[in-house]
């Protein structure tokens, strides 16, 4: 019998939260072409949508979660969530940097996306634009969440990296192949 | 065990400082705080009150045996 | 089968020396104690102490201590003009017990139906005679004016005190050094000169120099299960006790018992009291002992329910500790037995009983410790002053009397810590307008090095950890300190003054967590020395302290406190001081 205490069901359900949120995000990279057995049957425009409906969610989820971590001690006894997070985002501990650093990405790349037809780039250079910038974004994040994840065990740990350099591997394997088709051609 | 884990730390050392027993310290490579002194701890939560993170889970158990007046 | 008995070329003695190991080995197995820990063993060194760096610093007023009283201390002794250094073991707001007080007493002439004299003349009444009446008027004169001020630093407003403390300290640019263990004070040509100790993170000896030093270093216990003191081994008392101070109060006990379940769990056990928001309590005096409850059990056995403090169970013991009958508890809501008496939240007042009470208690949570503002420094005046020029102390740490021998007006500790600590922070500045600042001879500074060194450098000792446990097996059980007799005492005393003559020379160190832990057992057991001392030499039960041998006030003999001093061959001495007198 455990004798600790259990963490609240409101901490506990933000903990899986982000982590599926995390984990779709990854995920990101699996539900486009570059992954041809996976969307094998549907259309490109299917495609992006599903593309852009999952990553405008699971982008809300993940950059509310440095409030969401101290959003429960507004309902428990404890330090402050106000001082709290500012405790969080003013120590310069690698984890927290490479999550803050993640999180602009992410900004980064939610925005780019919401107004990309106003930018000054051709489709082309966006996608490559794109697809870079959220290959430095899982790497960084994923290195955040092995180093202060409060659920990082060693097995999700291998699993997270697996996963992302999966990701990664599919980006740029798209991009080498194109660029060796238009080389060739 | 009194301090169980800790887990998600962050490194911000708040936990070192704020032990009235110094029970916890940071890790010098990862800077993380660990339970080094566990039998000096007084069950007492202010490091779990402070920690801005939520990380520290703490449980009743005295880690050495507890002497009392009577029982 | 044979295995037991003893080879044919075994002497006898040698048996029965085998025999009495194998049974202190049972003994100690029962207590808990590995062995492994108790042998005098090799000190194996995780620091170099060749390393060890110095740093000298200079205030006019050094503050020892940042709970209530330090806080306080600190900030008038800056307003007053002087230039202050805060040290603390732990952190500002959240060592010793103040980050687990919750209630703070206010004395408001305005809604009052009590005037300031008739509070006076009720404490007294309760405390019989043993309070300082000087001490309790001057807590309830001031206190309103205290709790303004914490409230306009945010005090009410969070369960935690760090930010609340820090914000007056960091307004005023006040120097602030946390987790430095003040391990000496240091007199010169009759008057204190600084302090001195060392850093529990870097491997750094810290010298002091101070034209006046105020101790707010609380009081302390055995390092007991259930009270969240365990940082508190009256520091500040053994160290002024050392360069000559003279200390009171010793013989007092607060009973306050624990709960058999998880009985070290603090948090637990207090049902979640660290958790609130500090509130402000009214006029309300009692008579709250704890050694009812002890002495009830004593005769009885175990099978008291946690009731009222000062009804100690259900059911009524002859005998035992006298309870003036203005201040019986009979009809009164229940209150909590547990956390500290003076932290009880306005909320819980007349409220319903707090949850787990009710449980099957275990005594000695408080092990240690006496009644708040009984025991430590003896003041030679209204101003927290101590015999040695220029050291001061202020709440636990000074032996005030503010609420007398027995804890009576609810929240008076906290807001008594407050007063104290701004009482002796303004005087503390004015003795420093008259003198120069204190050099400390290099053969001094050498002397108090080698001395916090010693441990460390000690190539094989005893680990303080095992000392402390030792200290405890003789201290705590029994009801040594509750139901005390003479025989019983003096058992404990011979026990004692081994540790202080064997063990206390020779704890080692291996870090300077180690290092800390040497200090607080070194100072515990001289703590406990003068307990044991103290309690035989109080020939009368009054308030806290209970002699089954005497179980009658003396008032012809005993109005008076129980001072302790160095003597000029370094043994212990006692003396009387009258009650509503000032020391000689």
């Amino acid at each position: 019998m455990s004798t600790f205490p259990e963490r609240s069901l409101l901490k506990e359900s933000l903990s899986v939260v982000t982590i599926l949120a995390f984990f779709q995000m990854v995920g990101q990279f699996f539900w486009t072409r570059a992954n041809k057995s996976a969307v094998a049957q549907l259309t490109m425009s299917k495609i992006i949508k599903y593309h852009k409906i999952i990553g405008y969610i699971v982008v809300m989820v993940l950059l509310i979660h440095p409030f969401l971590l101290v959003l429960p001690r507004l309902f428990e006894s404890g330090v402050a969530p106000v001082d709290a997070f500012v405790t969080i985002i003013t120590t310069l501990h690698r984890g927290v940097v490479l999550g803050l650093i993640a999180w602009s990405l992410m900004l980064a790349l939610a925005v780019m996306s919401l107004v990309r037809k106003r930018l000054p780039m051709q489709y082309k250079t966006w996608r490559v634009v794109h697809g870079m910038l959220a290959m430095v974004f899982a790497i960084i994040a994923a290195w955040h969440v092995i180093n202060l994840g409060r659920h990082s065990t060693l097995v999700m740990s291998l699993f997270i990296s697996m996963l992302t350099g999966g990701g990664v591997l599919f980006l740029l394997k798209t991009y080498m192949l194109k660029k060796k088709k238009t080389s060739e051609a | 065990m009194s301090i169980e884990h800790i887990k998600g730390c962050i490194g911000c050392g708040i936990c070192v400082q704020t032990c009235p027993t110094d029970v916890l310290r940071q890790d010098v490579k990862t800077k993380k705080a660990f339970i080094k002194y566990p039998a000096d701890c007084q069950i007492c939560h202010l490091c779990r009150m402070y920690c801005p993170v939520d990380a520290i889970t703490i449980s009743p158990e005295k880690s050495i045996p507890v002497v009392v007046s009577w029982g | 089968m044979k295995s037991s008995q003893p080879k044919p070329d075994m002497s006898r003695r040698k048996f029965m020396a085998l025999a009495g190991g194998t049974a202190g080995l049972a003994a100690m197995a029962a207590m808990g104690l590995s062995p492994e820990q108790g042998e005098c063993s090799p000190n194996i060194p995780a620091i170099d102490v060749d390393k060890m760096t110095y740093a000298e610093n200079e205030a006019d007023v050094l503050v020892i201590g940042g709970g209530m009283a330090g806080l306080f201390a600190a900030v008038k002794a800056h307003d007053a003009g002087s230039k202050v250094m805060l040290v603390s073991k732990g952190r500002l707001g959240a060592s010793g017990q103040t980050p687990f007080a919750k209630g703070i007493f206010a004395f408001d002439s305005s809604s009052e139906k009590m005037t300031l004299d008739e509070f006076v003349a009720t404490v007294t009444r309760s405390a019989l005679g043993t309070n300082n009446q000087v001490y309790t008027r001057q807590m309830a004169e001031h206190s309103l004016a205290r709790i303004n001020e914490l409230r306009e630093w945010g005090f009410f407003e969070s369960p935690l005190y760090n930010k609340n403390f820090t914000k007056p300290i960091k307004e005023r640019n006040i120097a602030l050094k946390e987790r430095i263990v003040i391990t000496h004070l240091i007199k010169e040509n009759g008057s204190v000169a600084g302090a001195a100790g060392f850093s529990q993170d870097e491997e750094k000896i810290l010298i002091f120099k101070a034209k006046s030093v105020i101790l707010c270093t609380g009081a302390g216990g055995f390092k007991p299960n259930g009270f969240p003191i365990c940082d508190l081994t009256h520091d500040g008392t053994v160290m002024a006790y050392n360069i000559g101070a003279k200390v009171t109060g010793k013989e007092w006990n607060d009973g306050h018992p624990g709960r058999a379940k998880n009985a070290a769990a603090c948090f637990d056990g207090w049902h979640g009291m660290f958790e609130r928001k500090p509130g402000i309590t009214g006029v309300e005096v009692h008579h709250d002992l704890g050694v009812d409850l002890n002495y009830k059990v004593y005769a009885t056995g175990n099978a008291v329910k946690m009731g009222p403090p000062g009804a100690g169970g259900r059911e009524v013991v002859a005998g035992g500790p006298y309870v003036p009958e203005e201040f019986k508890r009979r009809n009164g809501p229940p209150q909590g037995e547990k956390g500290p008496r003076g932290g009880r939240p306005p909320e819980r007042e007349g409220g319903a009983p707090p949850p787990g009470m009710g449980e099957e208690p275990v005594g000695g949570s408080s092990a240690g410790m006496a009644i708040h503002k009984s025991e430590g420094l003896v003041p030679i005046n209204d101003k927290c002053e101590s015999n040695i020029p220029g050291l001061y102390a202020a709440g636990d740490a000074l032996g005030s009397y503010m609420a007398g021998a027995i804890y009576t007006q609810i929240g008076s500790s906290l807001a008594g810590s407050a007063v104290q600590g701004a009482v002796a922070g303004q005087s503390a500045s004015e003795y420093c307008r008259g003198v120069e600042m204190p050099a400390i001879s290099e053969a001094k500074m050498d002397e108090v090095r080698e001395e916090i060194l010693a441990p460390l450098k000690r190539e094989s000792g005893y680990s303080p950890a095992w000392v402390t446990q030792t200290l405890q097996g003789i201290m705590i059980p029994n009801f040594i300190i509750y139901i005390k007799k003479e025989r019983l005492l003096k058992a404990a005393l011979a026990y004692v003054e081994e540790l202080r003559e064997h063990h206390l020379p020779m704890l080692r160190a291996a870090d300077l967590h180690e290092l800390r832990l040497a200090f607080e057992t070194a100072n515990m057991i001289i703590s406990a020395e003068m307990k044991l001392k103290a309690s035989l030499m109080r020939t009368e039960s009054r308030c806290s302290h209970f002699r089954l041998d005497y179980p009658e006030m003396d008032t012809e003999n005993w109005n008076a406190w129980i001072n302790i001093y160095k003597g000029s061959d370094g043994s212990m001495q006692f003396e009387k001081q009258p009650f509503d007198s000032w020391p000689t």
